[in-house]
């Protein structure tokens, strides 16, 4: 076996579908594009739960935006039968995730209900996983970030403030899911249930274009998503086996 | 021996005291590193939200939508997320001030309130004419609003204002013509199959946006196979363009014409069976498909298909609001789309337009909006000299008021100028006394939303964490003037949180009098945050013959004639920003604006062709003159735009405001002219035409987004109503896997 046959077979083993099966949770969001308005309510929902910095226009211009959920927008077609449309973008927590594979220290790394973790004091900042990410959903933080007093009063304590030369993504709000499981604990139930658990995004979307659950559980809405005829994963070709399920937008003239 | 020295020095002075937990004695709910929520209203817009804010050792740490209000259930736009940073603004004014250098040049010192309060109160007292008093807020509704006019009576004055920019004058006037309801009726999105939408954004700033969202959520993917048709008319594509399934450009002030023509379809289809039809076919016989073709731009055989798809819809909704709200024929556009509900029958029906009850506490404010103008009567009062005290609370004239309406230079003219503020805005900055106020999130107060959701709804705010700096509630500093006048038999109350509770007293009354005695009530009140009565109106609406027989659009009318100034000038509230209150937020100042994905500045749309034609290239810094002014600001193509039109978001352009709004991008109403609607007296906003030039500058603004076109990417993928009609597979992970078999 020659060093290219064992890397394609250490590679197949390591997609092997339907891993994940074996996790506690599998925690999937799924993404209505026909309810979906772009009104940016879960971005600013995102940043106030996250600790996300305020980057300033000057590092902005240089594309270093550190919004871990964003709103992309397409246009189609020219004026008068111009279209825009709108989608979330957030780390998609892939199955088979091109950014883990590539971390020369594993700080990015799977975690029990399959998510995609990043652990910030283990990072020193390659920045590879930015760069193998298809889905362009990883930040770095070029400088150390500050808040003007007392806007720092805000912050969330249970969510870390990163330093500088340090990656972070979209978490699926994993204080959150923390939390819910040690209330189910406390309440002598086994497992956390539907509805426990909604990530600042998902909590605050107007449209309720945003549901987040446990495929595992089939009656979960998450559950039901995968199962309708609009579901599709973004850059499906790329075999990363996301956790984000869109659900196309109807366009009823065609 | 110097440098040793100095350290020792500088290790032994002590550091200041960091309080990690801000109480001394912590109130019982509390328990540190657990988060206590607390029920409160959103006080970011008019739509009156309830919120839930989570606080943790003393400190507001999120806010989020409160589930059990029935206005937002749950759910939060991004300004009303971004509330934090209204409380926690490091622009915040935290004293009292008075005016020390001359009126505008920023020079103030700092006072007590006890000092500042009689400054006031002896002002007001020694005032000559009581109608020289004038007070100008914004729109307030519940105890604060019967507060105010409490105290204005009090003064013997009738000068009490609420001035909002985006005040809805012409829905209101349009309602109250045809209906006969001064008032904004709940607009039932959520169970209607069509809504058409006639310059109105409302999933982004009008009336009620995250109850719009939520609605629209709901008929496009919650009835099952049922999925609701949304058309959005206007000359520039909104966020709720965006997200219709059909956007329609119509020239800038037709909307009403093109109404009325969707109106004479209906009839000539024979789908409107009411006794009154002949009226109505008498009335909108000029409305002719190839007059509104004509007038609008619309091709005729649209506007047949859209009347019929309207009058099958069952129940079709027609709103009207934003631009086509702002014309010089703004209420004769919203009779005609208010005709539309009409003529399909869903007036008071789900689906359709709902009368609301008459609020629970607090009265209408209706009769207090003021429009242009009044606000030009207040100035040309001013200039007279018959205003002797402008109290001005919490709202931004000098910054939303076109110059035209000549309120900076009329300031000078009025003696003493008091503004209760959190913030030095444009307004404050002309102060004599700044009395400042605390923000929503430290306040007492109560609401009953604007417009309802069809029954009788009441909540309550409470302050959820204790106040930062030496302010204080609106509320309390009126209550304060009050006292050191005198007045205190009629307005007796220690505090807002007194008064309040007193009002709250007949809801118990009238709710549940029996349950437990009112502090039970109360703190249930306070613990839901919400307080609801299912008395759904069901009203039937019968139109005079006259109103029918009347029933026309005026001609838009414009400043500025086309040939020198070819391009009319499309005004619109900022996703991000509002009307400009959300510019001292560095969260929605780096929020992209999910059209263009700019942060951080103003732009002005451009159709491709037009700055093809111009040889206008994106990024180009252009001057934008009107017959009353020039602004310079980039320009950004736009696919979705007339191409006799230009676009420009409101927001920016503040010269005060706090460190991150200030001198950043331009405002676009400094060059508006000061056109009215004839018949409600609001200011024209879309009425004003502009002409472009290069500067020769380039000013690119900041762009968060890559390629706006996905260029076979298939990022963004769509089917048709009918199932998968096109060709994408709906199977997941379609490419096959190779399992090592070991």
């Amino acid at each position: 076996m020659n060093i290219m046959e064992r890397f394609i077979s250490s590679w197949q083993k390591y997609r092997k579908p339907g891993y994940y099966e074996d996790f506690d949770y599998a925690w999937t969001m799924s993404i209505d594009l026909d309810r979906c308005t772009g009104c940016s309510a879960c971005v600013t929902a995102c940043q106030a739960e996250n600790n996300i910095p305020i980057v300033g226009e000057k590092e902005l211009a240089k594309g270093r935006e550190m919004h871990w959920i964003r709103i992309e927008r397409y246009w189609e077609g020219e004026y008068p039968n111009a279209k825009l449309k709108f989608i979330p973008m957030l780390c998609q927590q892939c199955d088979a995730a091109p950014c883990e594979t590539v971390c020369p220290v594993s700080a990015t790394y799977h975690n029990q209900d399959g998510l995609n973790t990043q652990v910030y004091n283990r990072c020193i900042g390659t920045r590879s996983c930015a760069v193998y990410c298809p889905y362009e959903v990883r930040y770095f933080n070029y400088n150390s970030h500050h808040w003007d007093s007392p806007l720092d009063q805000q912050l969330n304590p249970d969510v870390s403030v990163r330093e500088k030369g340090v990656m972070e993504k979209c978490t699926f709000c994993i204080q959150r899911v923390r939390q819910a499981k040690d209330h189910a604990k406390d309440d002598g139930r086994r497992r956390v249930q539907e509805g426990d658990i909604q990530p600042a995004c998902v909590q605050t979307c107007p449209s309720e274009a945003l549901v987040f659950g446990d495929r595992k559980d089939s009656n979960s809405k998450v559950a039901k998503s995968l199962a309708d005829p609009r579901a599709y994963h973004v850059l499906d070709e790329l075999n990363t086996l996301p956790s984000v399920v869109y659900l196309k937008k109807v366009d009823s003239d065609g | 021996m110097g440098a040793g020295g100095g350290f020792m020095l500088a290790e032994s002075i002590k550091h200041p005291v960091e309080h990690l937990i801000p109480y001394a004695v912590p109130p019982e709910e509390f328990s540190s590193g657990i988060a206590t929520w607390y029920n409160s209203i959103c006080g970011m817009c008019p739509a009156g939200c309830g919120i839930s804010v989570r606080t943790r050792e003393g400190r507001a740490k999120k806010i989020e939508g409160n589930p059990s209000h029935p206005v937002n259930q749950g759910r939060l736009c991004a300004l009303g997320q971004a509330g934090l940073q209204v409380l926690y603004n490091p622009d915040r004014l935290t004293a009292p001030m008075l005016q020390s250098g001359e009126r505008g040049s920023g020079e103030f010192v700092q006072t007590t309130w006890n000092e500042g309060l009689s400054e006031v109160a002896s002002r007001l007292s020694a005032s000559t004419n009581n109608d020289g008093i004038y007070f100008v807020s914004e729109g307030v509704r519940g105890h604060l609003a019967n507060l105010f006019e409490l105290f204005m009576n009090e003064l013997g004055s009738a000068n009490l204002l609420h001035y909002d920019f985006a005040h809805p004058h012409s829905l209101y006037a349009a309602n109250n013509h045809l209906f006969g309801e001064r008032q904004l009726p709940y607009y039932d999105i959520r169970n209607s199959r069509y809504l058409l939408s006639f310059g109105a954004d409302y999933l982004n700033d009008w009336l009620s946006p995250v109850h719009h969202g939520l609605g629209f959520g709901h008929s496009r993917q919650g009835n099952g196979d049922a999925r609701g048709r949304f058309v959005q008319i206007e000359p520039r594509m909104s966020i709720s363009g965006a997200s219709a399934d059909e956007w329609i450009p119509a020239t800038p002030g037709s909307e009403g014409i093109l109404a009325l023509g969707i109106a004479q379809q209906i009839l000539a289809g024979g789908n409107y069976q009411g006794t009154d039809a002949d009226d109505w076919n008498a009335a909108l016989a000029t409305y002719s498909a190839a007059y509104v073709e004509d007038k609008t731009g619309v091709p005729a055989d649209t506007v047949a298909r859209i009347a019929s798809e309207f009058s099958h819809a069952e129940p079709g909704l027609a709103i009207g609001g934003g631009a086509a709200g702002n014309h010089t024929n703004g209420v004769d556009t919203l009779v005609a789309v208010n005709a539309l509900n009409y003529l399909v029958g869903n007036i008071g029906k789900p689906g359709g337009v709902v009368f609301n009850p008459d609020p629970v506490v607090g009265s209408s404010t209706a009769g207090r909006q003021a429009n242009f103008a009044a606000m030009q009567d207040l100035a040309e009062n001013a200039r007279q000299g018959a205003i002797e005290v402008l109290i001005i609370n919490n709202t931004n004239p000098l910054f939303t008021l076109p110059p035209g309406a000549g309120l900076k230079e009329a300031l000078a003219s009025i003696p003493l100028v008091v503004s209760l503020s959190s913030f030095m805005d444009e307004t404050t900055a002309m102060a004599d006394i700044i009395l400042p106020s605390h923000t929503y999130l430290e306040s007492w107060g109560d609401d009953m939303p604007q417009p309802g959701v069809g029954f009788s709804v009441g909540a309550v705010s409470q302050p959820v964490v204790s106040p930062l700096y030496n302010t204080r509630a609106t509320g309390d500093i009126i209550l304060g003037l009050a006292g050191k006048m005198g007045l205190g038999e009629a307005m007796g109350w220690d505090s807002m949180e007194d008064y309040i509770k007193d009002g709250w007293r007949n809801v118990y009354e009238r709710s549940s009098p029996d349950a437990g005695g009112f502090d039970s009530f109360w703190r249930e009140v306070l613990t839901s945050g919400a307080w609801g009565e299912n008395t759904r109106n069901s009203n039937s609406v019968v139109i005079d013959k006259q109103v029918i027989d009347n029933i026309a659009v005026a001609e838009a009318e414009f400043s500025g004639n086309p040939d020198e100034y070819p391009f009319v000038l499309h005004p619109y509230l900022s996703t991000t920003l509002y009307d400009g209150r959300g510019a001292n937020l560095p969260w929605m100042q780096e929020l992209p604006d999910p059209m263009t994905s700019i942060v951080y500045g103003s732009w002005v749309e451009l159709n491709p062709q037009t700055a093809n034609e111009m040889g206008i290239q994106d990024g180009d810094l252009l001057r934008i003159t009107s017959e009353h002014g020039s602004i310079e600001v980039p320009a950004v193509t736009f696919p979705a735009i007339m191409p006799d039109v230009v676009a420009m978001p409101i927001g920016q352009g503040h010269e005060e405001f706090g460190r991150y709004a200030r001198n950043r991008g331009s405002n676009p109403i400094q060059i508006l002219a000061p056109n009215m609607d004839a018949v409600s007296g609001s200011l024209a906003t879309s009425a004003t035409r502009v002409s472009l030039a290069q500067t020769g500058r380039r000013a690119a603004p900041v762009k968060t987004g890559g390629e706006s076109r996905q260029l076979g990417r298939n990022i963004v993928q769509s089917t048709g109503a009918d199932g998968d009609s096109a060709g994408h597979s709906a199977k997941l992970n379609s490419i096959p896997i190779v399992v090592d078999p070991a």
